[in-house]
């Protein structure tokens, strides 16, 4: 499965009370376009999604906080990885979505593929953690995002996925108009 | 001097409940203070970048942060400030440790950024004070109103020996 239909099978799991961060790039602009609008949609600060959404869990015990990255924005903020896995706030869940390379800038290649990302994510004391290869399994992802996002504890889901085959426009709405629709949801 | 307490409790009072950063010896009784307060919980962050991430998003979730660091810090937080709390117009409070002056002659390391300290805080547009003696509470009043108003980045610089 490409990186977009893996965002668009989530649609079906995301309630009012789910608050999503996605990254930058490509992420951002699939969850605008395939998923309930408003949420947090990034537009720079690459490697810092994971971190936002553990200060919104912190806020907001009460609802799901569930944050959607690629790889290379998951391998630029790992040590964070490890800030969340000494304080695992439990509404606090992680999507990664690896297609091994930087699509938004053209497709290089990530060091993705030299990662396990079950031991380095067992490594951090994430509490609950999966992998899952969208391209050989497709059929097991509604299964996974539902262990995902019922889990009681801070839970990671890594998915290996297809490169998407074009880069979608630009988010249209300004980074302060993205911040009070999200903020006047909550 | 300002006591460590004295500045946590203010920081409470102003509706602050959580703070994140990374140590500077400058801040050591603080962060023990924070470490036994009931009213403001500490993020130990791995990095100054993610610090500022997780305020932002405590932020979004309608809660305040503030934040700690050195100012060596300042040179890693480039685009989380702009790419983030300043684009997405985040109100963030940061202490900053004012090292590489006088008292750290003998720390190289910290002379280069000493040096460009309040050019660099300039050069990112964000308001700052250097918080020192019996006015301190009249400082931070001020950034804090200047942070509400135009929802902005402010930073409090703390030389040696300021907060015990």
């Amino acid at each position: 499965m490409r990186g977009e239909e893996v965002i668009a099978s989530l649609k079906e799991f995301i309630s009012d009370d789910t608050l999503i961060v996605s990254s930058n790039g490509n992420v951002s602009r699939q969850a605008y376009n395939f998923l309930p609008q408003p949420q947090v949609y990034l537009r720079g600060s690459m490697g810092l999604p994971m971190s936002i959404g553990l200060g919104l869990a912190l806020a907001q015990p009460e609802k799901q906080v569930l944050v959607i990255t690629g790889d290379g924005n998951f391998l630029m903020g790992l040590s964070s990885m490890t800030t969340i896995g000494n304080y695992k706030p439990p509404n606090l869940k992680i999507i990664i979505l690896d297609n091994a390379i930087y699509a938004t800038t053209g497709g290089q290649e990530t060091v993705s593929s030299t990662v396990d990302y079950l031991k380095l994510l067992e490594g951090f004391g994430i509490q609950h953690y999966g992998s899952l290869n969208s391209i050989k399994s497709p059929s097991k992802l509604l299964e996974a995002f539902e262990i995902l996002l019922t889990s009681k504890q801070t839970a990671v889901l890594h998915i290996n996925v297809e490169e998407d085959i074009e880069n979608l426009e630009n988010i249209p709405w300004q980074p302060k108009e993205i911040k009070n629709k999200f903020m006047e949801k909550i | 001097m300002i006591k460590s307490i004295d500045i946590l409790n203010y920081l409470s009072e102003n509706n602050f409940e959580l703070s994140t950063g990374v140590p500077c010896s400058y801040f050591k009784e603080l962060l023990i203070e924070l470490d036994k307060s009931a009213d403001i919980q500490y993020i130990a962050s791995t990095r100054e970048d993610e610090a500022v991430g997780i305020a932002c998003g405590y932020f979004l979730g309608k809660k305040n942060c503030f934040l700690i660091m050195q100012n060596s810090g300042l040179a890693t937080i480039g685009d989380a400030l702009t790419s983030l709390a300043q684009l997405y117009e985040i109100p963030l409070l940061i202490f900053v440790s004012y090292r590489g002056l006088e008292p750290d002659k003998t720390f190289p390391e910290h002379v280069i950024m000493g040096n460009v300290t309040e050019a660099v805080l300039d050069a990112y547009g964000i308001p700052n004070w250097n918080m020192k003696g019996e006015n301190w509470r009249k400082i931070l009043d001020k950034a804090l109103e200047r942070m509400n108003e135009d929802s902005s980045v402010v930073c409090i610089l703390v030389e040696k020996g300021v907060i015990i």
